[in-house]
């Protein structure tokens, strides 16, 4: 077979195969509650730290949730649980929250929200014990804060409570309020896809990472992921050095001082396994959107969930379909974290990237934030 | 027929022999307390909440080490609740933790681990971040008991944590209806009381394993005679007379609100991942005193906690320092259950080990 035959042959499977299941627009609020029976709620504290919540439902009942955790510095509730080999197949509700590992206490805020609801695993006699797999971020003491002001049991209810779908607020709230990332503000982010299949997948992320989500020169490393204008026509930056090789500095302020913490979620049912496996491949999406990612000083962690309003039987070959939401989770995520750097605004302390790099925003259209 | 038997006997003459070896390396002896106390540095403090007008209670143990300790985790039953097990696994930073926290109350009872991050942080306890400034690194694990012979709603929440951990204190541990083993049951609808037990041994080389466990299985401890599984691992006449042989039970195939938590301590200094090695081989202590364990409903997670008190290079004592954990912590079931008491108010009614096999407890 001549060159010109394999890469024909290429150009066909390409087209036949990826591009017609690959035409991917954003959902109409560009955010992870596009996916139906997503809710998503914030709670801000003063000063800025915060807890979001990202409740998740298909009849009233918790869905099948998967995790993937590859941060070095991790702080952590109920990922054991996720594991596809014990028992609980559903997951409630995620939370994202500040406050580094005193931070998990705003979990018990949103079980006690969700038990009230009546929401939860059943576990006889109308009693429910609610599924909250948590992760944190550190952020106390940033900015002047006392270090014992962070989020508690009330942040989780608060979150809880104001959890609902349409658009969600992004930029210095929630979980991200409190965040830095590589030298500028740090925030919340969120994204989504619609696949021409049905497929619906949404991301939601605190950006508050050692690495950077630009390169030495202010471009965005996720900005060719755009999708119709989203990052508002973002200039790259020409001119000044090449993007750097050089030795990465020190951590400033030293260990245990980041994380970024995210949420996918599909409207395809998954099994517990298959929402690992996206986890996996949504983690991806961090790794292009941010340099470097997953360092022993963040506590990356992903967590995927599917809501089921698509079978997975309906869409052929299952190994495909995950191929594609997991695909379309690593893209959604990345594109959630550009959505985090463009919405966050300086603070006394940190330049925004907007702030930094004004160039680069200049043509940021208004209303280019949900 | 006679070869065979000639070339059997010089099998078991070969085994005895390799017995009597292992043996004389293998001398141990419960610590002065019998519990996991004796490892130098470990403090326990517990916090038990019972309603005396309807039998029921639950409640929250702390395993504290002040210095810190390098941890490690095995969970492996099938529906756990957990905080801060990802930050144990080998490749991730925090290396050392300052408390564990065993409780009662199913997820809600992770609250726990709240209060006992307060407590330590108020002591100056914690991985420094900045001056002056600590995250107290408290893994935990909890079991599901809320609603037995109670109301659902009553679990343990920050402040049993807090209260647990300023109670934690060396010495002598109490067992039994205490602590994250006050509401547990093991084996069942017709099983017996379960609850908190602890063990002890001072290994030959000189180091100390601890174990305490509160037990909650689906799994029984003992046939139908009531020996116990673990029996032949009493060391220095630490259990009841045996029994005449009974038969193994099944139990009803419906319990998945259980879990058994334990923590395992020494004195050893180890890395991360030797500790993670430790919790994997202390598991099979479980096992070997608990049938079924690790089951469908079975939160079961083994935590440890190396003080590196003895400061010797560990790399070719982790085997033995496993083997010794998973027998103390096989012991430690035991004594949760020998201790465990009956309750007996109104329609609440469970029957303890030693009211069911009253012959088997005259010590």
């Amino acid at each position: 077979m001549k060159a010109s035959d394999v890469c024909a042959v290429a150009f066909v499977a390409l087209s036949a195969v990826a591009s017609p299941g690959w035409a991917q627009v954003p959902g109409p609020n560009n955010a992870i509650t596009d996916v139906p029976g997503i809710k998503v709620g914030h709670f801000t504290g003063n000063p800025l730290t915060g807890t979001t919540v990202v409740v998740a439902e298909k009849g009233g009942q918790g869905v099948a949730g998967g995790v993937s955790q590859r941060g070095g510095a991790p702080g952590t509730r109920e990922t054991d649980l996720l594991k596809p080999e014990n028992m609980v197949q559903i997951v409630n509700a995620i939370t994202l929250s500040g406050g580094s590992a005193y931070g998990l206490a705003a979990a018990s805020g949103v079980m006690q929200c969700l038990e009230g609801q009546g929401i939860g695993f059943p576990v006889g006699g109308g009693n429910v014990v609610p599924i909250v797999p948590t992760a944190i971020l550190f952020d106390p003491g940033r900015c002047g804060a006392p270090f014992n002001y962070r989020p508690n049991f009330s942040f989780g209810l608060a979150a809880c409570s104001a959890a609902r779908s349409g658009p969600v607020p992004e930029g210095n709230v929630g979980a991200g309020a409190g965040a830095v990332s590589g030298g500028v503000k740090g925030g919340l982010g969120t994204a989504s896809v619609v696949l021409d299949n049905g497929i619906i997948v949404g991301a939601i992320v605190a950006v508050n990472s050692v690495g950077s989500a630009f390169d030495a020169n202010g471009n965005l490393y996720a900005a060719p992921l755009e999708l119709a204008g989203e990052f508002g026509d973002l200039i790259p930056i020409h001119g000044g050095p090449p993007p750097s090789k050089s030795k990465p500095a020190a951590v400033p302020g030293g260990l245990l001082r980041n994380t970024t913490i995210a949420v996918v979620a599909t409207n395809v049912e998954l099994t517990k396994t298959q929402a690992t496996k996206i986890a996996q491949m949504a983690d991806d999406g961090l790794a292009r959107a941010l340099k470097p990612t997953h360092t022993p000083y963040d506590g990356d962690t992903v967590f995927a969930v599917g809501t089921g309003r698509i079978s997975m039987a309906s869409l052929g070959d299952p190994a495909f379909a995950e191929y594609l939401i997991g695909g379309a989770a690593a893209d959604v995520l990345s594109r959630a974290v550009v959505h985090a750097i463009l919405s966050a605004e300086s603070t006394a302390c940190e330049k925004s990237y907007c702030d930094l790099f004004p160039n680069a925003c200049r043509n940021k259209k208004k209303g280019a934030q949900k | 027929m006679s070869r065979d038997r000639r070339s059997s006997s010089y099998a078991c003459a070969a085994a005895v022999f390799t017995l009597f070896l292992v043996s004389a390396s293998w001398a141990q002896t419960p610590g002065p307390l019998n519990a996991i106390t004796d490892v130098p540095g470990i403090e326990v403090g517990q916090y038990t909440s019972t309603d005396a007008s309807s039998g029921g209670g639950t409640g929250t143990t702390v395993v504290l080490s002040r210095a810190g300790a390098v941890g490690g985790v095995s969970q492996r039953g099938g529906a756990p609740g957990t905080r801060e097990t990802d930050l144990l696994r080998p490749e991730n930073l925090v290396e050392k933790v300052n408390a564990v926290v065993l409780s009662g109350g199913s997820a809600y009872g992770l609250a726990a681990a709240d209060g006992v991050m307060l407590c330590l942080e108020a002591q100056g306890i914690g991985f420094p971040v900045g001056p002056g400034q600590v995250v107290p690194i408290v893994p935990s694990a909890i079991l599901f008991d809320p609603g037995r012979c109670a109301s659902f709603s009553r679990r343990p929440d920050a402040s049993f944590g807090l209260a647990a951990c300023h109670a934690a204190t060396g010495g002598p541990v109490q067992q039994g209806n205490v602590g994250a083993g006050t509401g547990a049951r093991s084996g069942g609808v017709s099983g017996v009381k379960g609850g908190l037990g602890t063990a002890s041994t001072v290994l030959s080389n000189g180091i100390i394993v601890g174990a305490i466990v509160a037990v909650n299985s689906s799994g029984r401890t003992f046939d139908t005679a009531g020996n116990f599984y673990a029996g032949f691992l009493e060391l220095g006449n630490e259990f009841p007379l045996v029994s005449p042989a009974g038969a193994d039970v099944v139990p009803p195939s419906s319990l998945l609100q259980n879990t058994t938590i334990a923590v395992v301590a020494t004195s050893a200094t180890l890395t991360k991942a030797q500790a993670t090695k430790v919790a994997q081989m202390a598991d099979d202590g479980l096992a070997r005193a608990i049938k079924p364990s690790h089951g469908v409903g079975d939160g079961d997670t083994i935590f440890v906690m190396a003080t590196g008190r003895d400061t010797r290079d560990a790399t070719n004592l982790v085997n033995g320092i496993g083997s010794a954990a998973a027998d103390t912590l096989s012991r430690a079931v035991v004594h949760a259950i020998l201790a465990a008491q009956s309750i007996h108010v109104g329609s609440c009614n469970v029957t303890s080990y030693c009211e069911q096999f009253p012959q088997n407890c005259t010590k």
